[in-house]
């Protein structure tokens, strides 16, 4: 038994994968540390109370950047400060990289991981809406096997998701996009940098012959979890791709959102804000 | 009426002051010289109060009421005594002295006794074997506190409907009054009147060393380590709160991870709360504040309601200027009374105006309490009366700039209490100077419009800020110097480092003078063995502080003189002291080490020990007219501000800054413009993003995840400052304060500077960019219908 600040729980540790689904299959009231930079906060300040904490940020073999002929490969404990620096990424996942380059600070991106920062399922989570553009999935493994499910299926609220009891995500899988892709990604703080995001979003857009062929538009902090923006999305689909289709297209984000107020903003200025952001970041998806 | 009172005693201090005043070439004065601590902070070798290990340590947390006004009836320590690292519940029953921590009016307990006031009021504190489990044992202490009818709005408290002092009968702690002229009769002849209601939130200190302190009981009395700010004051109150004489205390000084005015006000009470514990449990005691028990329950910034009336001529003379001030006390008066004199005084920005009327009221409410922070009480004001000047000059359809050189104070000038200036007055050279360096006519010209979604704008801010204590509150300063027998010399003062960089500062002082190398100087600060130097606040650890340190230098350098003329076959004036020799300045070659000097002293019967007492001379005034005397100088500041902002977003970016100060002589100029630096930053937060919320008292965000405290990303470029050296006769070498002045004028400079890029002039802080983007949406709004 370790006592900490204010809590008693038991610590567990594990390097290989296959004993950590082992334990997990058995304690599947476990709560999973990897980076700890949302985890150790939410216990201080008592929101959650595990018993039993599984520490597995040494479960190297869950720590890489991989690329092969179709899709990119992301271990879940690669940190933020790894995708930051990784060529991979800055070319085959443009707006997670610029996500990850403003990502909190320089000491919390260096412990803090994509699979932390993705089962914490906070609304606000700055990989979520680039991982969603990019069409990503989540790999879940337990004991039993495996699953692949989309990103924007893998959040159900706040702190929720679909991960199952024993269940731990083990990978990110980026399919490569094909030519013609356009990528942007945009968040807006309270200050210039260290920030949670008021409002993010980003847009995957893919233009043929002076029309928008296919376009992914999502969104963070304006909704219970990340979401897609289907109405921008119907709206601009097949529409010529000008500025006055865009700005048009970026009113129509009020209605895939449901914001709230909050310490750090009113339901009124995120919805203001949504349909400022979309716009820019379709723009900039024009002009890059 | 506005005479000062100069003291027969202190005549020889006067002379030695004049002395340095009119000295024109130096070896350390006005050098950059680096900071004799940087290295220690820089390695890591630094000791704050939590390096402190002694024997038998034991450790404490304070408990707190989660309701912000209620009927304490009852603690106990609950399942928290079961623990095995539990060691005791302290509470008001265990003081042996008075449970009174209150600084000018006694209205406040150590720990709180029959009532609470605020939400995150210490009510207990729990003492622990283990750091660690200190915080989980206060967790399990039983406090029970029946909730009572809260008032949180100040204004609302003014109905005295819930008291919360109800032996006052009121929630007025006091009310304050400047009056010259008629201004009821100005504001109606007046050619131009503006009128406006501005307000500022609290702030908080946020250091990066939240509170602390280590009581060490010993013989009969108790030890105490503390960042505090005044270790005078910390053995006055620690003494009456334990019952015993001020000299069985002892204050120690660790290095301090900031202060700006917070733990002025702090440290007294938390070195009080650790004594209480210590002296129970005859252990020493190390209490900590957390993160969140120093937002929830240190005091922070007052809040302040300013009700704004001023009038000019058609020709750009200011005539009249008419406030309401309301200052939120919170829960106990504690500096409120001052701030809000320094507010009231300050009203009228550094203009002579021929009619003033200010009225002040300090407010009780049931929220955490006002206190120190550098600006004390003025950068509130200042950003009422700053903005206003930008107003009014609108109205009249003049520069905001020639508006401010019409009526800006110069030597001669009568302030608001109808003083009169003497000297020290350079802020019209600083406005000329800064307003050249930002070119103001230009940029004023170029900005105001929207290019691709950004707008810029320039503003430009005045603010001046009365240097030592007011009116007549006696001020003085002290320092002990001794010189050894092998020539090294240390000096003892109560001035406190804690990070500005003062104790530097201080030394430059004492080598020039006496001529010896800066490393052979050792400066004890901060402590109570030194004599009483006051506090380290209100600007005044350099230019209070190296009063003292130069009388004491001044007197042993006499000596030294004295008995080197007789060496040196010269007069006593032709004896110089320069770089660790003591020579004939018409004969250098006839020449004696400083060392040697310093032998033949000691042989020759000179007291190579001085103390520099020194009283600052002090006038009347009189309340009942609310006219005369107000502070013994000023100090005066510009800044201009260019800023950005995202008009679809409101996001403001501070672009640049340029500053200038008149705070007399400059002791070092690398330190001077630190000082600048961090005060701007400090100032942008106070007026951008630093926003303290409130639900019912308690405060929502008490993290750094929420309050959001300027980063290194923030900072704009600030151009080198502009210093105007308005010596000062009663400082040292002409030295006035500065280490307040560049965060007062900051709010006005960024509002101006977003009233010319927008047309939309924020009337109040922080002005986040939310409510700048639902400000501008409104004006939209309007033009449209």
């Amino acid at each position: 038994m370790i006592e900490g600040n204010l809590l008693k729980f038991n610590y567990y540790r594990f390097t290989c994968l296959e004993d950590l689904l082992k334990f997990l299959y058995e304690n599947p009231d476990s709560k999973l540390l990897a980076g700890g930079t949302d985890l150790i906060v939410q216990m201080r300040s008592k929101k959650i109370k595990p018993d039993k904490i599984v520490d597995i940020s040494r479960v190297s073999e869950l720590r890489y950047i991989e690329e092969d002929k179709d899709s990119i490969k992301i271990g879940a404990l690669t940190t933020i400060e790894e995708l930051k620096n990784s060529v991979i990424i800055k070319k085959w996942a443009p707006p997670l990289w610029t996500a990850v380059k403003d990502f909190a600070t320089w000491q919390v991106r260096n412990i803090a991981t994509i699979g932390g920062n993705i089962c914490n399922a906070s609304p606000a989570a700055d990989t979520a809406p680039p991982l969603i553009v990019l069409r990503s999935k989540l790999r879940l493994r337990d004991l039993k096997g495996q699953r692949l499910v989309k990103v924007e299926e893998f959040f159900k609220g706040p702190g929720e998701t679909i991960i199952k009891d024993g269940e731990v995500l083990t990978e990110v899988v980026i399919p490569k996009y094909e030519e013609g892709w356009r990528f942007s990604f945009i968040k807006l703080g309270k200050r210039v940098s260290h920030i949670l995001s008021i409002v993010n979003v980003a847009v995957g857009l893919k233009r043929a012959e002076g029309k928008i062929q296919d376009i992914i538009v999502a969104l963070g902090s304006v909704a219970p979890t990340p979401i897609r923006s289907r109405s921008v999305e119907e709206y601009l689909k097949d529409r010529e791709a000008t500025y006055e289709n865009i700005d048009r297209a970026s009113l129509e984000v009020v209605k895939d959102i449901k914001p709230i107020s909050d310490v750090r903003a009113s339901a009124e200025y995120r919805v203001e804000m949504s349909k400022v952001l979309v716009r820019r970041a379709l723009r900039e998806c024009l002009t890059s | 009426m506005s005479s000062i009172t100069l003291l027969e005693s202190q005549k020889d201090e006067y002379s030695i002051l004049d002395q340095w005043i009119k000295a024109k070439e130096f070896v350390y004065v006005g050098r950059g010289i680096n900071r004799i601590d940087a290295l220690d902070k820089v390695l890591g070798r630094s000791k704050y109060v939590e390096d402190y290990l002694v024997e038998g340590l034991t450790f404490a947390r304070i408990v707190k009421s989660n309701i912000p006004h209620g009927i304490l009836e009852s603690i106990n320590p609950g399942k928290a005594s079961q623990h095995p690292d539990f060691i005791t519940l302290v509470t008001s029953k265990d003081i042996p002295g008075l449970n009174q921590v209150g600084y000018y009016i006694p209205d406040q307990p150590a720990l709180a006794e029959k009532k609470v006031r605020f939400h995150g009021e210490p009510v207990a504190l729990v003492v622990s074997s283990k750091p660690k489990s200190a915080e989980e044992l206060r967790e399990l202490v039983e406090v029970v506190i029946k909730p009572i009818r809260a008032v949180f709005d100040p204004l609302e408290a003014l109905k005295d409907e819930v008291l919360v002092h109800e032996e006052n009968r009121s929630n007025v702690v006091l009310k304050t009054r400047v009056r010259k002229g008629d201004s009821s009769r100005a504001l109606q002849e007046s050619d131009y009147v503006v009128e406006g209601t501005y307000k500022t939130g609290y702030q908080d200190h946020a250091y990066l060393e939240t509170e602390g302190a280590l009581a060490i009981p010993s013989d009969g009395g108790m030890t105490v380590i503390l960042p505090g700010q005044y270790p005078h004051l910390a053995q006055a109150i620690i003494s009456r709160v334990l019952g015993v004489s001020q000299s069985k205390v002892r204050i120690i000084q660790p290095v301090i991870g900031g202060g700006f005015g917070g733990k002025d006000d702090m440290e007294p009470i938390v070195g009080a709360q650790a004594a209480i514990a210590a002296y129970k449990i005859r252990r020493p005691v190390l209490l900590t504040y957390s993160r969140e028990d120093s937002f929830t329950s240190h005091c922070k910034r007052d809040p302040a309601i300013i009700k704004y009336r001023s009038g000019a001529s058609r020709d750009g003379r200011l005539t009249v200027v008419d406030v309401d001030i309301i200052f939120d006390a919170g829960a106990y008066a504690n500096r409120g009374p001052f701030t809000l004199w320094r507010a009231t005084v300050h009203a009228t920005g550094p203009y002579e105006v021929p009619n003033v009327d200010v009225r002040g009221m300090l407010v009780y409410t049931n929220k955490v309490y006002q206190g120190s922070f550098r600006g004390f009480g003025n950068p509130q004001i200042q950003f009422a009366a700053e903005r206003q000047m930008d107003e009014l000059a609108e109205r009249i359809g003049i520069d905001p700039l020639e508006f401010r050189l019409k009526n800006i104070l110069k030597p001669g000038s009568k302030i608001s209490t109808n003083q009169v200036l003497e000297d020290s007055v350079g802020i019209a050279d600083a406005l000329i100077k800064v307003a050249e360096r930002c070119s103001w006519a230009d940029k004023r010209k170029a900005y105001g419009k929207i290019v691709d979604g950004k707008a810029r704008g320039l503003g430009l801010a005045c603010a001046w800020h009365g240097i030592s204590t007011s009116r007549g509150v006696p001020d003085w300063c002290n320092a002990y110097l001794n010189v050894a027998k092998d020539g090294s010399i240390t000096i003892y003062t109560g001035v406190v480092e804690m990070g500005q960089g003062t104790h530097t500062g201080l030394l430059q002082i004492a080598a020039e003078i006496l001529g010896v190398p800066f490393e052979k100087i050792n400066l004890i600060g901060g402590t109570s063995d030194a004599p009483d130097t006051g506090a380290t606040h209100g600007s005044r650890g350099a230019s209070f502080g190296g009063i003292s340190v130069a009388i004491a230098a001044t007197k042993i350098r006499r000596r030294v003189q004295k008995v080197a003329s007789r060496i040196l076959g010269c007069s006593l004036e032709d004896v110089e002291l320069k770089d660790g020799w003591v020579y004939n300045r018409h004969k250098p070659e006839m020449r004696i080490t400083w060392e040697e000097a310093v032998k033949r002293c000691y042989a020759e019967g000179e007291d190579m020990a001085a103390t520099g007492y020194f009283y600052m001379p002090k006038g009347k005034f009189d309340e009942e007219k609310g006219q005369g005397f107000a502070y013994i100088v000023f100090s005066y500041m510009v800044v201009a501000v260019e800023v950005e902002i995202d008009v679809e977003t409101g996001l403001t970016r501070v672009v640049k800054v340029w500053p200038a100060i008149c705070a007399g002589r400059i002791i070092n100029p690398r330190l001077a413009t630190t000082q600048i630096h961090g005060a701007v930053l400090q100032g942008i937060g106070y007026t951008l993003t630093e926003e303290v919320k409130l639900e019912d008292g308690r405060i929502i965000n008490p993290n750094f995840t929420d309050y959001l405290v300027p980063t290194i990303a923030d900072l704009p470029e600030i151009e080198e400052p502009i210093f105007v050296e308005d010596l000062f006769r009663f400082g040292p070498f002409g030295a006035k304060g500065l280490a307040e002045m560049a965060l007062i004028p900051i709010p006005a400079a960024i509002t101006n500077a977003i009233k010319h890029a927008l047309g939309i002039g924020p009337s109040e802080i922080p002005c986040s960019s939310e409510k700048l983007f639902l400000e501008m949406s409104k004006a939209m709004k309007k033009t449209r219908s």
